[in-house]
């Protein structure tokens, strides 16, 4: 390792995010003369390991979402080491991040399921609690809400990790529970997927009498039909290494850089006509 | 600058001119060779050709295929095409709180924005965090960088690029646009922010294009932007500190987002029980709307006093410039259409028939208005454009 290195920190690089950032930070990195040295200290979930990357020995350091903790990225900053985060932001530190617009995709999905699906009884399937993007997903519905004067009572904003197992778990026990509701946002592509099958294996009609979304977008999303935002997952590796290469050479940067999300819709929102207030 | 006083301008500024007459005429569609260019433009066709060239050199014009002969059967002429890709704009909105950038090509298309949070920074700190805002977006650069737009809530100087006084910043004879333009080797231009949100909605907004275009902007304070025969008039500004008659305070009093949040406060205490936020609660003006649209006294009260106060700042601007349409936009944008309707039916109440010719009126809700602003004005100065 050395000056031409640039560091990654990542709980897993294998997941699909993660393996797209790093994709796009890899690309500019390499057009730099940089290379990557990556940690990626959760790749087996059962036995996360230390954070043991030298960030003293790397030009700079890219952070994927929530893999740093707060102690080390103020050291990080201390030593005067660039830093760059994807997706994330720490309040009270100087660090610089790049992300995709929140606020917008809840947005766009939440016009749409409204205006577009004419949909009032909408269910948010959260993402993990207190991480960053997940936030953010969360406070974007709440006021989507109240913009439209949608009825959401507590039970209809169900637990999520950004993982299908917990999101089709949540669904079922809210499809148990006998509650009414007529659309599902999920704050992640993978949990809308999962709502899908969930509903199917339900009886329910999905567009028909249930629409689904989800947030960002993936082969995965497109093999499902899945109506969702895109968010360039790979573009955000991409600027952050921009974002995190400019620093090193000596720009001074504060705040975050938000890139559009752009709607997408396919087969699982849009009501066939006179068939969506119906359930099979 | 019409040819009737080009006897005053300088060469370079008659040069700077006639590039953007030819760049504008390409741009909008109304001419795409050089002949017809001449035409359209009456300059000399050896000027054109020069200055076409120059454009073509620069990138910000390519040569792209044949059009048809002319009717003698002249020689074919080279298509010329604009670049919008061939240089890059940054448009600023500092506020209160925080600064919001947009990086955007040459036909307004936005790459990425990028925030930053003051945290309660002033004076020469908010200066730097300017210059830290724009390098966010100087970092994700796809080409040259052409000029850059500033719009700042104050009384502002837009031709000396000078702040003049924003006391919310503790800035007093801040020569922003000179400290920007130093920072980057690049033009940048400064504008009142409520101007450039009127420039802004009428360049990209949904309106037709009309002679004289208002937006009142009520967030923090309340200003007032004009666009009039498509440019910016820098007559406008804050009204805020207006007083409204005989003890009814200023404007910011009735409108300013603090007063707004004592106002239902108080009107929650007087209608209990209320669906407005408690006193120690996060309070929006998504809230009121909600708890208006759900029949709740005290919001449905606060909206008609706001309704009220907005119609008097409409009646004002309509009975002193006629405008054709009259845009509300700022966070206040958030009470939906019902505020409109409602202001809009006072404002021709109190206006009546009268003399005036009729307004419309509407919501600018898009987002980043300001820093798009400055785009579009940042772009109309330098290139012409927009």
């Amino acid at each position: 390792m050395s000056a031409t290195h640039l560091g990654v920190i990542t709980n897993n690089q294998h997941q699909v995010f993660q393996r797209a950032v790093i994709a796009g930070i890899r690309q500019v990195a390499g057009a730099h003369g940089y290379d990557l040295v990556i940690d990626s200290y959760a790749d087996d979930e059962t036995q996360p390991r230390p954070i043991t990357l030298d960030y003293r020995a790397v030009a700079g350091v890219c952070v994927i979402a929530d893999a740093a903790p707060a102690g080390l990225l103020r050291e990080m900053v201390d030593a005067r080491t660039p830093v760059s985060l994807v997706s994330h932001q720490v309040s009270g530190l100087p660090i610089p991040s790049v992300s995709a617009d929140n606020y917008q995709g809840i947005a766009e999905l939440m016009r749409h399921l409204v205006i577009e699906c004419g949909r009032r009884r909408v269910v948010f399937i959260r993402g993990v609690g207190g991480q960053w993007d997940s936030e953010g997903r969360k406070t974007a519905f709440g006021r989507e809400v109240m913009r439209y004067n949608l009825d959401v009572p507590p039970e209809h904003l169900l637990r999520g990790d950004f993982s299908a197992e917990v999101a089709a778990r949540s669904l079922q026990a809210l499809i148990a529970s006998g509650a009414q509701f007529d659309a599902v946002l999920a704050a992640d592509y993978r949990m809308g997927i999962a709502a899908v099958d969930t509903l199917r294996r339900a009886g329910y009609v999905v567009p028909g009498s249930v629409s689904v979304v989800g947030f960002g977008d993936a082969e995965e999303a497109e093999a499902a039909g899945l109506t969702t935002v895109a968010a360039d997952i790979a573009e955000q590796g991409r600027r952050a290494a921009r974002q995190l290469i400019s620093q090193i050479e000596g720009l001074p940067i504060r705040g975050m850089t938000v890139l559009s999300v752009r709607p997408v819709i396919r087969d699982t929102s849009l009501p066939d006509g006179p068939a969506r207030a119906g359930r099979r | 600058m019409r040819a009737s006083t080009a006897n005053k301008a300088t060469h370079s500024q008659l040069r700077q001119h006639n590039r953007q007459l030819l760049l504008r005429a390409i741009y909008e569609g109304v001419a795409d060779n050089r002949a017809a260019l001449a035409q359209e433009t009456q300059l000399a066709k050896p000027t054109v050709s020069e200055l076409i060239g120059e454009l073509i050199d620069e990138g910000l014009l390519v040569e792209e295929g044949r059009g048809q002969s002319t009717r003698g059967g002249g020689k074919r002429p080279r298509l010329l095409r604009f670049v919008p890709a061939a240089r890059q704009v940054i448009g600023v909105s500092i506020s209160e709180d925080h600064i919001m950038a947009a990086l955007a090509y040459l036909d307004g298309r936005i790459v990425a924005r990028h925030y930053t949070d003051l945290g309660g920074a002033r004076g020469e700190d908010v200066i730097a965090a300017v210059g830290e805002t724009i390098n966010g977006l100087i970092a994700q650069l796809d080409a040259p960088l052409l000029c850059i737009g500033l719009g700042v809530a104050g009384v502002v100087d837009a031709g000396a690029g000078t702040v003049i006084h924003a006391p919310h910043l503790d800035w007093a004879q801040v020569p922003l646009a000179r400290l920007v333009a130093g920072m980057y080797d690049t033009p940048a231009y400064l504008a009142h922010s409520t101007a450039l949100v009127a420039m802004a909605e009428y360049v990209y907004g949904p309106t037709e294009p009309v002679h004289c275009f208002a937006v009142v902007r009520v967030g923090s304070g309340v200003g007032v932007g004009l666009v009039i025969n498509g440019a910016i008039y820098h007559g406008g500004g804050e009204i805020g500190p207006l007083r409204v008659g005989d003890g009814l305070g200023s404007l910011d009093t009735l409108l300013g987002w603090p007063c707004v949040r004592q106002r239902a406060e108080a009107l929650r205490r007087e209608h209990t029980p209320s669906l407005l936020p408690g006193e120690d609660e996060p309070l929006s003006y998504l809230h009121i709307r909600h708890a208006a649209d759900n029949g709740d006294r005290a919001a449905l009260a606060l909206r008609d006093e706001l309704s009220r106060h907005l119609a008097q700042v409409f009646a004002w601007i309509t009975g002193l410039l006629t405008p054709d349409h009259v845009a509300l936009a700022g966070p206040i944008t958030d009470l939906g259409e019902p505020l409109l309707e409602q202001a809009a039916a006072y404002t021709r109440e109190w206006v009546g028939a009268g003399p005036l010719r009729p307004v419309s009126f509407s919501l600018a809700e898009a987002p980043s208005l300001v820093a798009v602003g400055a785009i579009a004005q940042a772009l109309h100065r330098e290139l012409g454009l927009v």
